[in-house]
């Protein structure tokens, strides 16, 4: 490479870190000013912010505690990670419970007992009327309005 | 593990910089304060295993979705707003704030004078920041601000290290002319135009 081609490329790197350092200086300018600015807040604004704090190390807190007082119980490790799961895919866990119930719902009326009596064989056996009688049409009919 | 005492230093030393990092953002010192809440939140519970050292980090990152779940939300409410009532868009807020409530933390000296300027200074800086386009802002600040190197700050924004350059420089290059438009020319903000050929 030749001495006007390496100053070129000198002339335009400087350039360019001339450009990131006043970058930086004017970043850093606007980043003090609005650091101090961020300390001055309203006396309701600075409470919700500490009672804020407060819950979410409470929180904490807790959660530590729970894991010190169970230790290496497995069952109550799986329900905390249960619980964190439930809470973190709520639109997922209440998908698979609705899934779930509609499927115990299919489930029941597709094995129901049919509860129809009059046309199990233990009821023609039992009943006081030949089992010819409840062949006959005419009677089903009479049998049927006798019922409503 | 972080302690419950190292995440109470922790959240009181970035609670009212966060604050004001989401009012920039969504402009609305209520819901801001309720975002901030949810983080702490989140941070708690679902990261208070981690070491201390890796909280800043999930704590701007748990911020940033909070905000963009707001944003989301607001999206939705706006909608249906904008569909059944004549009436649209958020009150601003600036009627529920007294002046006289805000806390000094600080005992500033300086002259009178100087104090004005320097608030003025601070609101233009502050309604600079707002004007700027969401992606560039959070690049700012968490670069900035928040004091993040590149890579944090793009595994932060979900974006490659090339494009948390862009948005910061471009970020920069917005407030340089904002403020040299309202006359700060003077504090030597210049020299970014002597480059703006370099950016485009």
């Amino acid at each position: 490479m030749s001495a006007p081609e390496n100053n070129t490329n000198e002339i335009d790197s400087n350039m360019s870190e001339a450009h990131v350092q006043t970058e930086a200086q004017l970043a850093h300018f606007v980043t003090d000013l609005l650091d101090e600015h961020a300390q001055h807040v309203t006396a309701v604004t600075a409470k919700r912010l500490s009672a804020a704090r407060g819950l979410a190390v409470e929180k904490l807190a807790s959660q530590q505690a729970q894991t010190i007082h169970h230790g290496g119980n497995v069952l109550s490790w799986f329900g905390s990670n249960v619980e964190q799961y439930i809470a973190h895919h709520r639109t997922i866990s209440v998908a698979v419970v609705f899934v779930a119930m509609l499927l115990a719902f299919l489930a029941t009326q597709q094995f129901s007992v049919n509860t129809n009596l009059e046309n199990s064989d233990a009821f023609l056996l039992a009943s006081d009327l030949p089992p010819e009688a409840y062949a006959d049409k005419g009677f089903d009919t009479w049998l049927v309005s006798k019922r409503d | 593990m972080a302690t419950a005492r190292e995440l109470s230093d922790f959240l009181e030393a970035v609670e009212r910089r966060a604050f004001r990092q989401t009012a920039y953002a969504v402009r609305d010192d209520h819901a801001s304060l309720d975002i901030v809440q949810d983080a702490m939140m989140k941070l708690a519970e679902k990261y208070g295993e981690k070491p201390m050292a890796e909280l800043p980090m999930l704590f701007q990152r748990i911020l940033q979705n909070t905000m963009r779940d707001y944003w989301r939300r607001q999206k939705v409410r706006n909608l249906w707003t904008t569909l059944f009532s004549s009436f649209s868009g958020s009150a601003e807020d600036g009627e529920d704030r007294d002046p006289l409530e805000t806390i000094d933390v600080q005992d500033d000296s300086d002259e009178p004078s100087a104090q004005l300027e320097r608030s003025q200074t601070i609101k233009l800086i502050e309604n600079a920041l707002q004007n700027l386009p969401a992606r560039q802002r959070e690049a700012f600040v968490l670069r900035y601000w928040e004091e993040m190197d590149v890579a944090e700050t793009a595994k932060i924004m979900g974006c490659s290290d090339g494009s948390v350059k862009t948005h910061c420089s471009r970020a920069v290059h917005a407030l340089a002319m904002e403020l040299k438009k309202q006359g700060l020319g003077k504090l030597g903000l210049l020299e970014l135009e002597v480059s703006e050929q370099g950016l485009e």
